[in-house]
């Protein structure tokens, strides 16, 4: 735990170190980007918070089998709205898949049902 | 001979069972739709397919609407950008990022029929997210709305396997409503969707930006002004593309043009300052600097560029006597 924690802070300085670099150098003019971030944010620890975010769903999608070179673009693709929410939420979010499974899952549940109430008699042949 | 026949019984009831609940499964309980020709006044017929795969209708239905804005792709090229091996499926937050990564916007629409209608209508296909599931099973599903018949209510979709899925609106409804009725239109950044609004458009452009080429942004920030010539977010966009561009007049006028609408929007307010400054008008910047500086809430993370601008235009200023001034 207190690994992923280091590897987590780690990535966090990084990222923010490429972040802050790129906010000194627009100074005088404010582009849009720049307002529109500003909108979205109360100051410095906003840029933290999603330093981190972006570090936790990186190191999440790898925990779910996405190759880690492709992580590391996703995560950097995300907005910071948008990693908050993946970061908290990845197990939950809806993921479409359309799984045929859960169609196989949803006949085995009903087959089951019935054969526990009684009213079909198919497994007991094995 | 009871028993046969009796366990004979039991094997026709499941039968019947199992296709009763593979079909409720599979068609959301519809009752068979009358065939519906082909017709271009109805249906974005020209839209490509891409039949998916085994959990990937994700970047199938990512690779139909790309490709109906010119985008060659495909649901192969895209998986790697948007599936998630472990949640056997795609979020939808990376859909939309992988679109920009595309150098298509992505807008989501609101949450009403209405809205998907009206892209219809302008050419747009419709990427929806549906739940196809049942007896409280989630089965998450994405799919492409080209079309929609009125007279029959009846959609037409790029779904899964099929390039002509035809759902009747009430039966399509139940099934968008699970997922709050999301549904999002890609459009080429020259070609705002209808429903979209100055600031949507002007905000999906930002987040879309470092992919895009320069001529792109400057050609979409001038669609933009033309539909939305008194959007706050759209002049301030154009006054800084001009401004970078180093066309002075331009972009002075914009930020005139926005505080206009708008006499505390702060970024207007400084970048006019600065603007001023570089044409050689430091009292006048030095003045609007002045007002900026007033207009800056604590803790801000635009007080750097605020005070910067101050600053210059203090050091200016007492030399402005003989300054050659053109922007009045």
């Amino acid at each position: 735990m207190q690994f992923r924690q280091t590897v987590l802070a780690i990535t966090a300085a990084c990222f923010l170190a490429l972040g802050l670099q790129t906010t000194t150098a627009s100074a005088g003019v404010i582009g849009t980007q720049a307002y529109l971030s500003a909108e979205a944010r109360a100051g410095h620890l906003a840029d933290i918070n999603a330093a981190i975010s972006r570090a936790d769903v990186q190191a999440q999608l790898v925990s779910l089998g996405v190759d880690p070179a492709n992580a590391v673009t996703r995560a950097a693709a995300l907005s910071d709205a948008e990693l908050a929410q993946v970061a908290q939420e990845m197990n939950n979010l809806p993921a479409g898949g359309d799984g045929l499974l859960a169609v196989v899952g949803i006949v085995f549940v009903v087959l089951m049902i019935l054969e526990l109430t009684g009213v079909i008699d198919i497994f007991k042949k094995f | 001979m009871s028993s046969t026949s009796s366990r004979s019984s039991s094997r026709l009831v499941v039968a019947a069972l199992s296709a009763l609940v593979g079909a409720t499964a599979l068609t959301g309980c519809t009752t068979r739709l009358p065939p519906l020709p082909e017709d271009p006044r109805r249906e974005l017929a020209s839209v490509p397919f891409f039949p998916q795969t085994i959990h990937q209708c994700g970047p199938a239905a990512l690779a139909t609407v790309l490709g109906a804005t010119g985008v060659t792709t495909t649901p192969e090229q895209l998986s790697p950008l948007v599936y998630i091996p472990g949640r056997r499926g795609s979020l939808q937050v990376e859909m939309l990022a992988a679109a920009r990564s595309q150098g298509r916007l992505p807008f989501v629409l609101e949450p009403r029929f209405a809205a998907l209608q009206a892209e219809l209508t302008a050419g747009n296909p419709v990427l929806v997210l549906q739940d196809l599931g049942a007896l409280g099973i989630r089965r998450w599903h994405f799919a492409v709305v080209v079309g929609f018949a009125p007279d029959q209510d009846v959609l037409i979709l790029r779904s899964g396997t099929e390039r002509r899925r035809l759902e009747r609106r009430e039966q399509f409804l139940r099934t968008w409503q699970a997922g709050d009725y999301w549904a999002a239109v890609l459009t080429h950044p020259n070609q705002p969707p209808a429903t979209a609004t100055g600031s949507s458009f002007i905000r999906a452009l930002a987040a879309t930006e470092r992919y895009l080429a320069p001529e792109s942004i400057s050609a979409a920030n001038a669609v933009a002004l033309a539909r939305w010539p008194a959007d706050p977010l759209v002049l301030l966009a154009n006054g800084n593309q001009a401004y970078a561009a180093g066309q002075l007049t331009t972009a002075i006028s914009r930020y005139r043009a926005l505080l206009a609408i708008e006499p505390t929007h702060l970024a207007g307010r400084n970048n006019l300052a600065s603007a001023l400054l570089d044409a050689g008008c430091p009292r006048q910047a030095l003045a609007q600097a002045e007002q900026a500086a007033s207009l800056l809430p604590t803790d801000s993370p635009l007080s750097a560029a605020v005070n910067d601008t101050l600053v210059k235009a203090r050091a200016a200023a007492p030399v402005a006597a003989t300054s050659t001034c053109s922007a009045e």
